[in-house]
């Protein structure tokens, strides 16, 4: 019973959180409803048993992305974080426009039917045996995975990583005058 | 009902909850307890008994950036890292410790590079020298 | 299975008593006992971290050849109430132009991703709230919801003092995080496995057992923990971010009465928690210095209070480095992390992962006296 209650509330945290980024017009405020989404996302990862995704999406996510996102907007500077932003017809900010969100989330819900069903049609489904009372941790079959079956991928991980290093390093450095 | 394996992250939410149900009963308290009255000067904010001029949420400069960019892919590379180390222990009893030991060494040496590139060219310096910026940006 | 208090307690007939009441609902009765216990430990940390605000004062006027609080109840034990009930009747101002939401947010989110990590400290064997497997990391990943905190409060209180303590606090926070990482990486790999049940059960015995004597590499890892744990926590000599006696008081200035309770409360908690880890990964946890077959209850308590004393043994040389070293400057933090931890903790990382392969794991203590 509490899984069920688990998922409930890291699916609203994670819906609630996600809407409000954006319908806010600060962007602070939307900074910090990203951040509740992703603990709601850690949450859903927690409710499928995958607990070293879980950690690691609140260490990688909410420990990293959103204090660079904050710092990113604090180097944005200017007189205040409230968006005064309009659309091409000059109408209120189409971020927060109540008709643009019913038409946009209309459309994603047929569309992801339709993909789910023609997808279904095409694939078989597998149904996964979820194992209530036996809970073999995901870290050991991670590492075994990492280091047997995708060693070529972890490697490669680390060089894209290098080059993430050094292309962030070039582009924030200060240029010439 | 049984209790499934899911009850140990119970915990988590209820210490969570309890921070949550602690801050707002100690902000009642204060709600009760506490004098309310708000003047102009009380609420300006402290500047050593000058005038503050302007506000505070000016553009900062990039040094902060630089060094979250760097700790999200030094962030990365250690929970990448975590499985591998896990299961370290493991591969050594069964034989193939010096495989393993070959792995974790070229992934780690890999990054050793890019934190030796970034401080040879000052990036890890918070004030760079001028030598270093004039030997960028030539 | 994620051993925790409950199925440490299942072992005994009361449970099933207790079970019987709640109509076989184990569900119901685990998290009613998780509250219970939950709530215990709150009070308890509540108490730590106001008695370490006592601690702190009487430990430095001793440095400082002072006498201390010595006024209220018997040697000035009972300041810490008195300064609870102080900040709770101060007026609670918010200034001007802040960012009201941000405001109310900033205490709360410090408190949350410090509670969050009681759940998972080792207090004794079978007291452990519950033992992930995932524990330490889980531990080290929801303290940086502190830097969210800090960098928030700095920014909510629209003041230029506040937000370069802010922004200064959240750098230092994230970037002392590496090291800490690295050498709990370090220890990980020693140990196989990340749960603080796995790392402490291969303490057992003598203090030879201890990680801290397990090889020089480890040695070494427990002071660049040690020290990064220190400014993670914003600890003097790192305590720019409320430096006392240049950003008046940081990114905390424009908090008054019970919120700046909270973010004093939130740091000294998040000490003890940081202690605590130290002591689980380095210093053997809660063992006892000889092996036991018999688990009851008092051995449960001998073990807390072996753990809470060597927790505090730790917490007091953080106050003693507090009142002893000059506050480091913003760049010469930066340099001490970039320049010197992180390579000496990768450094670490690497030494450890060669000792493991050549001498198959065995501790210096193994192969000197030979025990295998």
């Amino acid at each position: 019973m509490f899984h069920q209650i688990l998922f409930l509330m890291s699916a609203a945290l994670t819906l609630i959180c996600a809407v409000a980024v954006l319908v806010t017009k600060n962007m602070m405020h939307s900074c910090i409803f990203l951040l509740g989404s992703l603990l709601g996302i850690a949450g859903l990862y927690a409710t499928l048993g995958a607990d070293f995704v879980a950690v690691s999406q609140i260490m990688v996510y909410v420990g990293g992305v959103v204090i660079l996102m904050l710092f990113a907007v604090m180097l944005t500077g200017g007189k205040d974080f409230v968006s005064k932003a309009q659309n091409l017809l000059g109408l209120a900010p189409s971020m927060g426009n109540k008709w643009t969100f019913s038409i946009a989330g209309l459309v994603a819900v047929v569309f992801g039917l339709t993909s789910f069903l023609l997808i279904n049609n095409v694939t078989k489904v597998v149904t996964i045996k979820t194992q209530n009372d036996e809970f073999v941790s995901t870290v050991n079959q991670l590492g075994h995975l990492l280091v047997k079956n995708h060693v070529l991928a972890f490697e490669i991980s680390s060089v894209l990583l290098l080059g993430a290093l050094v292309g962030a390093a070039i582009i924030a450095r200060p240029k010439r005058q | 009902m049984t209790s499934t394996h899911f009850d140990g992250l119970m915990p988590i939410v209820i210490f969570m909850g309890l921070a949550v149900a602690l801050f707002v009963g100690g902000h009642f308290a204060s709600v009760l307890l506490a004098p309310k009255k708000p003047s102009d000067l009380k609420s300006t904010a402290y500047e050593c008994g000058e005038e503050p001029v302007g506000t505070a949420w000016s553009m900062f400069n990039v040094r902060f950036y630089v060094v979250g960019l760097i700790f999200i892919i030094f962030d990365v590379e250690s929970v990448l890292m975590f499985p591998v180390a896990t299961i370290f222990r493991e591969l050594n009893d069964m034989g193939q410790g010096g495989y393993a030991l070959i792995i974790f060494l070229s992934f780690i040496s890999v990054l050793i590079e890019g934190i030796a590139y970034c401080w040879k060219k000052g990036d890890l310096d918070w004030v760079k020298s001028y030598q270093v910026s004039m030997k960028n940006n030539k | 299975m994620n051993q925790t208090v409950v199925t440490y307690l299942a072992q005994y007939e009361f449970f099933d008593f207790l079970l019987k009441i709640f109509g076989q609902n184990t569900s119901l009765l685990a998290f009613l006992i998780f509250f219970l216990i939950a709530a215990v430990i709150v009070g308890i940390m509540a108490t730590v971290g106001g008695l370490g605000t006592y601690a702190e004062r009487k430990i430095s006027a001793d440095i400082q050849m002072r006498m201390g609080p010595n006024r209220v109840g018997p040697y000035g034990i009972l300041q810490f109430l008195a300064d609870g009930v102080k900040m709770m009747t101060k007026e609670d101002i918010m200034p001007k132009d802040a960012d009201k939401f941000l405001f109310y947010l900033a205490p709360m989110l410090c408190l949350v991703g410090v509670f969050a990590t009681l759940a998972v400290v080792p207090f004794s064997a079978g007291f452990t709230m519950t033992d992930l497997n995932v524990g330490v990391f889980y531990l080290i990943a929801i303290s940086s919801l502190v830097g969210v905190g800090v960098f928030l409060g700095g920014y909510a209180s629209n003041s230029k003092w506040s937000m370069l303590g802010g922004m200064r606090g959240a750098s230092q926070i994230i970037s002392y995080e590496i090291p800490v990482t690295l050498s709990i990486l370090a220890i990980t790999l020693l140990a196989g496995g990340m749960g603080f049940g796995t790392i402490i059960g291969r303490q057992e015995g003598l203090p030879t057992n201890w990680y801290i004597f397990h090889n020089p590499f480890a040695f070494i890892g427990f002071f660049v923990y040690f020290i990064g744990a220190m400014a993670e926590t914003n600890r003097a000599p790192f305590d720019l971010p409320e430096a006392e006696s240049e950003l008046v008081s940081g990114y905390h200035t424009e908090y008054t009465g019970m919120r700046f309770g909270f973010f004093a409360l939130a740091e000294y908690i998040e000490v003890f928690v940081v202690c605590g880890v130290a002591v689980a990964l380095f210093l053997g946890g809660f063992n006892l210095p000889f092996h036991l077959e018999i688990d009851i209850l008092p051995i449960q308590a001998v073990q807390f209070g072996i753990f809470f004393s060597k927790t505090l043994a730790l917490y007091y040389v953080i106050i003693w480095a507090r009142w002893t070293f000059p506050r480091l400057r913003v760049d010469q933090l930066m340099s001490v992390c970039w320049k010197y931890l992180t390579p000496i903790a990768i450094f670490n990382l690497i030494g450890c992962a060669v000792w493991l392969v050549v001498f198959n794991g065995h501790s210096i203590a193994d192969l000197i006296f030979g025990s295998h």
